[in-house]
């Protein structure tokens, strides 16, 4: 409940709509409660006096109130619509919004799936629910109360079976509202399931069919498919109790009317026209029931979904700009002091006490074990991850005193997994820096070694991309990512092994242009290969989450142990195949 | 390619998954509706309960009224208490039997509703897992996905009232006209009057709500699709600083959207307030006409007051079933979605009479193969070698050269274009599909992980593997080395992609699935490429136990690993430019040479 509350916000804007909506349909209400007496006049004054121009002209404030009652109605439907969809709209946005400045530790929270549920129906299912308020939670309401008063005033006698039959019915509505609300939660979080198998199954397309595990996979989703077909349907047909239940006790009012009526009649306390009477105004109160209970159940459905985003917009990001950043452009000295790093605190940190110290312009190059921490080190630096211990200091300021966007923005970053977005390659290489320059762009693709392969390209640099640019090879990805982190001239350009799928010949000549193109600016690269860090002015060895030794190759080479090994697994000779 | 049938299949989990018939492209709503009821048909014993509960239920809420008037009437006016009392204890029965048999037939409906969207998500999942990769290629994930839940979803919403509404309505109309038509034939006639208007109402409100219920539902897609995306590469726009930027793209997307839903709520809300006006009139229309009948030639009031009750009566049901016509629409508007999915051809079926071989030998014949993705735009010019089973084919080649292209031909996610492939003397084609990809263990280059546990990950390459089998395999691959150290070990639970492990040890576990398998043929696409050279040496030692007497294929750019080969394949350009081992090639002082002094400078 307090979640709905939270959101009401995003009705503000458009309260005027949301007021608007449901006076109008207090007009289409008003004037079709006029019709009767319209009604009455014609058959009392015009049929029995033999009037035919009284009647023409009680026709034609017959058709005359229901035109009024028309634009009520369109009314009240458009602004209901204009609320509920400017509602939902800024909702999924503000949502959006959110997730965007998400740290990974949320999403992984969160999870990818549900996050999308979140977005898509969640957010429908609240934007359903505003619209039912507005459109029927006057018209309900207003005949049930009007019923009752009615009743009271005209049927007295007969009031007593009220007192037993609405709080029964208010019982009920109460207790299906409430289990509604937990019978979606319910729902909602198999769609957050089958919304992730579905992303997993066609990010993962390639994997099931190299393996031909369609079966199992088909397997795996029709346990999935069938909890959301059994909790929707448990809910579902839960919540249909209450119709035919509030349709029951309503009608068990009237047998007792008829009870009591003729027990009544019979002692000539009330007369028979009351029973009628209040037989049809028990009609008006279900019909008032029936249709307030459709929005009850919309709602308790959407109060679930309300908390569920809720949550999200509570969330904090975890990282942050502070209030008063420095001013100083980045040069590019990168410093690391005891910095300790674990993904999932409490556990064997991944970095540990990590120290060293890279001068603007110097080339840093890292090598290690798999699973080793270099990644995680540079992203350090980006700042996408906050130390839990020590400080990471850029031109001898701790990182954490730089703007996040001034930071990032001097900061190009080329990741292990090359990730491009279904655009072209133009607009994919201009996301590093959209002001650039077509000759900037050129030269971007040059260094990167792509412009031979996009020269082959019918469409050239227009050439549209797929989703996971899988019209692409693996090394095509990766000159691209790196393209888009050269053409932001950064002050430090950070390469996390991205030359794995670039064949020898290419890597060499990109090793040359960032020689050229990149003298001022740090560069970090990490590599598998010797052959793509050995002119680096300091390579760090990482073993474990430390940096086991620090120097250059040569030094290394007499010094290091580990790096001796590695350097022996990559000579020319002894090849170690078939051993 | 092969089309599959229109509506659903007889039994579910189609075997094969493969039919030929003609494609009905659902063009027009009717056929898009018939569809929708063909999967409903499927539940025929329900469907019939729930028609003849209807008319049970419809039956007694008629019912119902009368015995009011009756008793009233006949007891309660005549001070019979006993009797009034007596009657209501009927009325009391009648409307038990009613409200459980209203519970009923809406728990039945329900069900018949739940379980043939069920049906169709179902369909839908086996449809894309039975899609070629060129049709992944060519859509967004997002807007797969939103297939599945939005467009479905709305399917239910329309599904769940449309019988009873239907059958109720029915029978009420029918009832009510019969008592018009008793009452006052001319009257009768005049209340007839409006129902072309109301037909022609609704047809104008569902011409415009249909296109908008479409645009909507397009919108949402693309939407979906752009949050899938933007989610899952999250890391690119935290990296590049672009939040704003994507926060704007997405703003456009979801204007679109708020326009056309906007449209699409305005335009259907339209329906009900001019229903309402059609009823008023045709009210009216009754009441003036009446009137004026009673006026000049003595039509009583009582059939006036009679006909005014019946008329309203008589309106509702045409009203919910415009309403019904209404939600449809977006129905529609979402099962064309669907169904336009169903209707795209599956992966070539397999020729009749595939053969299926228990195990492989292993003999691999390129013959002057020539493959493209699109047309026009040829990747692999004649490629023409032959493996002898056992032997260890090294490809290499500059980047996007085709390597991986050649691999895809072997493990069938493409078909060649031209030329032959044959495997041990046979044309691959002549095979069943899924026999060529069992006995073919690949190591793609774009490693993917499924949340679950590394256990589950590794078991992939064999559903029924041991536990045992499980950590030998994660051994040989040098995986079990770092997964020991995981807090869970084996039982770590991944996130999707495997996001939480590093790369390379990603690639281990990729290369733990494949020798699980156990296949005949393996094939490493760059299968160590983000594993240090250290950790690579160990992979190599188990791997080449593996290798022995095993055709495998191995792809690599560190060339180290493939000086063993025994046949050297350079690929330029999609053409072979260089064959033949280590030291042939080397001394030939060409391509390969080339490319090998480059990684020893
Ligand atoms: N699905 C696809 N649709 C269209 N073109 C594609 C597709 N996949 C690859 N290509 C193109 O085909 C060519 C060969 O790609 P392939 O993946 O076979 O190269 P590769 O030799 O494996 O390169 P790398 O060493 O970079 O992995 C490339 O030019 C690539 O752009
Ligand atoms: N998101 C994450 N959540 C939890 N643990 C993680 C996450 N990302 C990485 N790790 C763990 O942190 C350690 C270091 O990972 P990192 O990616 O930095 O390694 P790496 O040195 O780059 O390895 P590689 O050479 O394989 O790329 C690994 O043991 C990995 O399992
Ligand atoms: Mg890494
Ligand atoms: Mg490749």
């Amino acid at each position: 409940m307090q979640a709905v509350l939270k959101l009401t916000k995003y009705i503000r804007p458009y309260i005027v709509f949301a007021i608007i909506a449901p006076v109008m349909m207090l007009i289409e209400v008003g004037m079709d409660l006029l019709q009767p007496t319209i009604l009455q006049h014609i058959i009392d004054d015009g049929i029995s006096q033999g009037d035919t121009s009284y009647i023409i002209k009680m026709f034609g404030l017959m058709m005359g109130t229901s035109m009024i009652a028309l634009i009520g109605g369109i009314g009240c439907s458009v602004y209901a619509s204009k609320t509920a969809v400017n509602f939902a709209t800024d909702l999924r946005q503000d949502l959006y919004e959110t997730i965007t400045y998400f740290s990974n530790n949320s999403k992984d929270k969160f999870t990818l799936g549900k996050l999308i549920t979140n977005l898509t129906s969640d957010v429908e299912m609240l934007q359903r629910a505003v619209t039912m308020l507005l459109k029927i939670f006057v018209r309900g309401p207003m005949m049930f109360i009007g019923a009752v008063v009615i009743v009271f005033v005209t049927a007295r006698e007969l009031f007593p079976i009220l007192l037993v039959v609405v709080p029964i019915l208010a019982f009920a509505m109460y207790f299906f509202t409430s289990l509604s609300g937990k019978l979606f939660h319910k729902v909602q979080r198999v769609v957050d399931q089958v919304n992730t198998k579905v992303q997993e199954n066609l990010a993962g397309i390639r994997v099931i069919k190299a393996y031909n595990r369609k079966n199992h996979q088909i397997e795996q989703f029709t346990d999935v498919n069938t909890q959301l077909m059994k909790r929707s349907m448990t809910a579902d047909q839960i919540i249909g109790v209450l119709a035919p239940l509030t349709m029951f006790v309503v009608n068990l009012g009237i047998v007792a009317a008829l009870w009591l009526g003729a027990i009544k009649v019979e002692s000539e306390t009330i007369k028979v026209g009351v029973i009628l009477a209040f037989i049809n105004y028990l009609m008006m109160v279900m019909q008032g029931l029936m249709s307030s209970s459709m929005v009850l159940v919309q709602l308790a459905r959407a109060i679930p979904s309300a908390g569920r985003i809720v949550e999200v917009l509570d969330e904090k990001a975890d990282i942050q700009s502070p209030n008063q950043p420095v001013q100083n452009s980045v040069r590019g000295e990168v410093e690391f002091q005891q910095v300790s790093f674990s993904y999932i605190k409490g556990t064997e940190p991944v970095l540990k006490n990590v120290n060293f110290h890279a001068k603007a312009g110097e080339t840093i190059g890292i090598i290690g074990m798999t699973g080793s921490g270099k990644s995680t080190l540079v992203k350090m630096v980006s700042r996408l991850f906050d130390v839990d211990q020590g400080v990471v200091k850029i031109d001898g300021v701790p990182i954490q005193q730089y703007d996040v966007e001034q930071l990032r923005q001097s900061i190009g970053f080329a990741p292990q997994k090359a990730t491009l977005f279904s655009k072209t390659i133009a607009d994919n290489i201009r996301y590093g820096n959209e002001m650039a320059s077509d000759d900037r762009l050129e030269e971007a693709l040059l260094a990167a070694c792509a412009t031979e392969f996009i020269e082959k390209l019918p469409s050239g640099k227009e050439h549209l991309l797929t989703q996971g640019a899988t019209n692409l090879s693996g090394g095509q990805k990766q000159r691209l990512a790196m393209a888009r982190a050269f053409i932001r001239k950064p002050a430090i350009l950070v390469l996390d092994d991205v030359t794995s799928a670039v064949d020898s010949i290419s890597e060499k000549k990109i090793q040359q242009a960032i020689e050229k193109q990149f003298g001022q600016a740090t560069k970090f690269i990490v590599s598998s290969k010797i052959s793509s860090i050995r002119h680096a002015d300091q390579i760090l060895v990482m073993d474990d989450g430390q940096i086991v030794a620090c120097g250059s190759h040569e030094e290394l080479l007499k010094t290091n142990s580990m790096y001796q090994e590695i350097d022996k697994t990559q000579e020319g000779k002894g090849g170690t195949l078939h051993d | 390619m092969t089309k599959n049938p229109v509506g659903p299949p007889s039994t579910m989990g189609h075997p094969g998954g493969r039919f030929t018939g003609p494609v009905v492209k659902p063009k027009n709503q009717k056929q898009t509706l018939l569809r929708i009821w063909s999967y409903l048909k499927l539940q025929k014993v329900e469907l019939i309960s729930v028609i003849i509960i209807v008319v049970m239920s419809t039956l007694l809420s008629l019912v119902g009224p009368f015995l009011i008037g009756k008793t009233i009437d006949d007891y309660i006016v005549k001070l019979d208490v006993n009797g009034a009392v007596k009657m209501a204890l009927v009325l009391a029965g009648i409307y038990i039997a009613s409200s459980v048999l209203t519970w009923v037939q809406t728990f039945v409906m329900i069900r018949i509703s739940q379980k043939t969207i069920y049906r169709i998500r179902q369909q839908l999942f086996e449809q894309y897992q039975s899609l070629p990769l060129a049709f992944f290629d060519q859509r967004k994930q997002g807007d797969l996905m939103s297939r599945m839940t939005n467009d479905i979803e709305n399917l239910n919403a329309a599904l769940s009232q449309s019988v009873i509404q239907i059958v109720s309505s029915f029978l009420t109309i029918v009832g009510t006209a019969f008592a018009l038509f008793y009452l006052d034939w001319m009257l009768a006639l005049v209340t007839l009057t409006v129902i072309p208007l109301i037909v022609w109402a609704t047809k104008q409100i569902i011409k415009r709500s249909s296109v908008n219920y479409k645009e909507r539902q397009r919108n949402l897609g693309a939407l979906n699709g752009y949050i899938e995306e933007t989610i899952s590469n999250a890391d690119i726009i935290t990296l590049f600083g672009k939040e704003k930027q994507s926060i704007e793209e997405f703003r456009e997307a979801n204007e679109k959207l708020r326009t056309s839903a906007m449209r699409a709520d305005t335009i259907s809300g339209f329906m009900g307030p001019i229903n309402n006006f059609m009823n008023n009139l045709g009210l009216s229309l009754v009441i003036g006409t009446g009137a004026i009948m009673a006026v000049t030639s003595g039509l009583s009031i009582g059939v006036i007051a009679s006909f005014v009750t019946y008329t309203r009566q008589f309106f509702r049901p045409i009203n919910q079933l415009s309403n019904l016509l209404n939600t449809f629409q977006s129905a529609i508007a979402g099962s064309e979605r669907v169904f336009e999915i169903l209707d795209e051809s599956q992966e070539v079926a397999d020729v009749t009479n595939a053969k299926v071989k228990n195990t492989f030998a292993g003999n691999v014949t390129f013959q002057n193969v020539d493959f493209a993705y699109e047309q026009g735009k040829p990747i692999l010019h004649g490629i023409d070698f032959h493996a002898q089973a056992g032997e260890t084919i090294a490809i290499v080649g500059p980047t996007g050269s085709g390597k991986t292209t050649i691999i895809q031909l072997l493990t069938r996610f493409y078909d060649a274009t031209g030329g032959r492939i044959l495997l041990d003397g046979e044309p691959i084609e002549h095979y069943q599909m899924s026999n060529v990809r069992d006995h073919v263990g690949v190591v793609l280059q774009d490693t993917y992980l499924f949340s679950g546990t590394v256990r589950e990950n590794i078991r992939f390459g064999k559903l029924d593997a041991t536990n045992e089998e499980v950590e030998e395999a994660a051994k040989v691959a040098f995986a079990h080395n770092y997964i020991k150290y995981l807090p869970e070990q084996y039982e770590t639970v991944l996130t999707s992609g495997g996001l939480n492990l590093s790369q390379g040890q990603r690639q281990l576990i990729a290369i733990a699935r494949a020798i699980l398998e156990d296949p005949d043929l393996l094939i490493l696409d760059e299968a160590t490429s983000s594993v240090d050279t250290m950790t690579e040496v160990h992979i190599q030692k188990g791997l080449s136990n593996l290798m022995k007497g095993r055709t495998s294929f191995v792809i690599a750019h560190r060339l180290k690993t493939i000086e063993n080969a025994n046949q050297i394949l350079v690929i330029n350009e999609g053409k072979i430019v260089e064959r033949g081992n280590h030291q042939t090639l080397m001394n030939n002082q060409g391509f390969y040479a080339a490319l090998q002094s480059q990684l020893m400078a």
